[in-house]
């Protein structure tokens, strides 16, 4: 007679071991050439994608049940990655997780309903939308960042002379040291942090229907600024050369507009919400 | 010939000219409406010129929507024998003509942009382009194939919905204000754009 320890042992070892055998892994292997495509498209689960050193396209996925699998395909230059979700899968069983490395020069899209979404060192475009993915992107150059949430919170941290463009519904929105020709950032109720410099004689638009906008700026920033609350507040901590003539009517606490630094170098940035509140800061030292 | 087969027939014959059709339209008053809409949208686009194109957003959202729709660049994989995802019919049903209405809503919003832009359109004009008449996008029917498709998602959706709507009611009293503040209409603008992207998402749910 098996003793009552000696049956809860046994029982944990039977799940643990279904699980072992539910879960699998598959790798994938292409060859592509510069500046190559990547599409993953994954229901539920996550998806990171880092810089590989060839001309190798490398996916290693995580199955997280048999119910569920992944088909690929290559055509030319580009390589599509999709989850296969089988009958019965769920948002638990249909899981995989994608760990994707390609070429630092290549394009990438990737969705997920659910899951985290990271692309880190390329220099390729970098497309990236699911409703409830948390989206984190860092050290990218020279690309195109296109972002879409709907209440997934947005990271995105030191991307240089990008073409940066985010639609949220409700995540927050977070930009450090990112510059470039176009920052634009849309969201509904979702608050808008940025810090960094405004730098690359660019357009920084950022807009949120509720969402509260911060801005931290150092001291050496060049920009022509204004900043717009229809119902919140405006306020900023830097002294700035005022515009008198503007389109709107520069209602005090409402509105500000005025340059940062010198005018030949400098970037626009636009800062409006209806509701919100708006914040423009010097960085400290220390930041 | 139902309201559904209706609009999947406008994909070939976009005025409603064959006998079918006239026969439906002459019934149903609810797709009278939405042909005269988009002959309304088709008409204004003619009318738009090159330097009046959207912004680049706009095409981006428009493309996206078509190839969720299949009608541009259609992938294959290494098993077409399977469709790896249900299919968007099977998924949407009768609500699949949300995706090029919500493509269309972007265009019809460019379009009433671009109306709103021009030296002091009158009165009848202005509320004949108001977007709102030209949406098209039922809620409802967005929030019943979400509980159907992706239940656990259902208040995130209804909640994201209700703040969207509350910031084209919002844009849309700044607009009709000042007709003339560019803010006001970039903020109409967005929050439609916005709305557009709920759409799309939730017709990517499993």
């Amino acid at each position: 007679m098996l003793s009552k320890r000696g049956a809860i042992l046994v029982t944990v070892t039977v799940i643990m071991a279904g699980a072992l055998v539910a879960e699998s892994k598959k790798e994938l292997h292409f060859t592509v050439r510069p500046r190559a495509g990547v599409s993953v498209m994954n229901p539920y689960g996550s998806i990171s994608v880092r810089p590989s050193p060839g001309n190798t396209v490398t996916v290693l996925a995580t199955l997280h049940s048999d119910r569920v699998e992944v088909d690929n395909n290559q055509s030319g230059n580009r390589v599509d990655i999709q989850t296969h979700l089988l009958a019965g899968a769920d948002a638990e069983s249909g899981r995989v997780d994608y760990e994707i490395l390609v070429p630092a020069d290549a394009s990438v899209t990737l969705h997920s309903s659910t899951g985290s979404l990271h692309a880190e060192k390329l220099h390729g475009d970098v497309n990236l939308e699911g409703p409830g993915a948390a989206v984190d992107v860092r050290d990218i150059s020279d690309a195109h960042v296109h972002v879409k949430t709907m209440n997934g919170p947005v990271n995105l941290d030191n991307i240089k002379n990008g073409h940066v463009e985010v639609d949220s519904l409700s995540g927050d929105i977070t930009l450090n040291g990112v510059n470039g020709s176009l920052v634009q950032v849309v969201s509904t109720s979702g608050r808008i942090n940025y810090i960094g410099d405004f730098g690359n004689s660019g357009e920084y638009r950022l807009t949120s229907h509720s969402g509260d906008i911060n801005a931290t700026i150092p001291e050496w920033t060049s920009a022509d600024v204004s900043a717009r609350s229809v119902r919140g507040e405006v306020s900023d901590d830097i002294p700035l050369q005022p515009k008198t003539h503007t389109y709107f009517a520069l209602d005090k606490g409402r509105a500000f507009a005025g340059t940062v630094g010198r005018v030949a170098v400098s970037s626009t940035v636009v800062l409006r919400t209806f509701s919100g509140k708006i914040h423009l800061r010097k960085r400290s030292e220390k930041q | 010939m139902n309201c559904v087969e209706l609009q999947q027939s406008l994909a070939e014959v976009e005025d409603g000219s064959t006998l079918e059709q006239r026969a439906h339209l002459r019934a149903c008053p609810k797709c009278s409406a939405l042909l005269k809409e988009l002959s309304l949208i088709v008409a204004s686009a003619g009318e738009l010129q090159a330097s009046d194109e959207p912004s680049p957003r706009v095409w981006n959202s428009i493309e996206i929507a078509l190839r969720r729709e299949g009608l541009i660049r259609p992938q294959r994989t290494n098993h077409n024998q399977r469709t790896p995802l249900p299919s968007f019919s099977a998924r949407w049903g009768a609500a699949r003509w949300l995706v090029p209405a919500a493509a269309m809503l972007l265009l019809a919003v460019g379009i009433y942009e671009r109306r709103q832009s021009l030296p002091a359109p009158t009165h009848e004009e202005a509320a004949v382009l108001t977007p709102v008449n030209l949406s098209g996008l039922n809620d409802d029917d967005l929030i019943q194939e979400v509980a159907a498709s992706a239940p656990a998602m259902q208040g995130q959706y209804e909640e994201n919905l209700r703040r969207v709507n509350e910031s084209i009611r919002d844009a849309q009293s700044l607009v009709n204000e000042n007709p003339n503040d560019e803010d006001a209409r970039r903020s109409l603008m967005d929050a439609y754009q916005q709305k557009s992207m709920l759409f799309e998402m939730a017709m990517d749910r499993q």
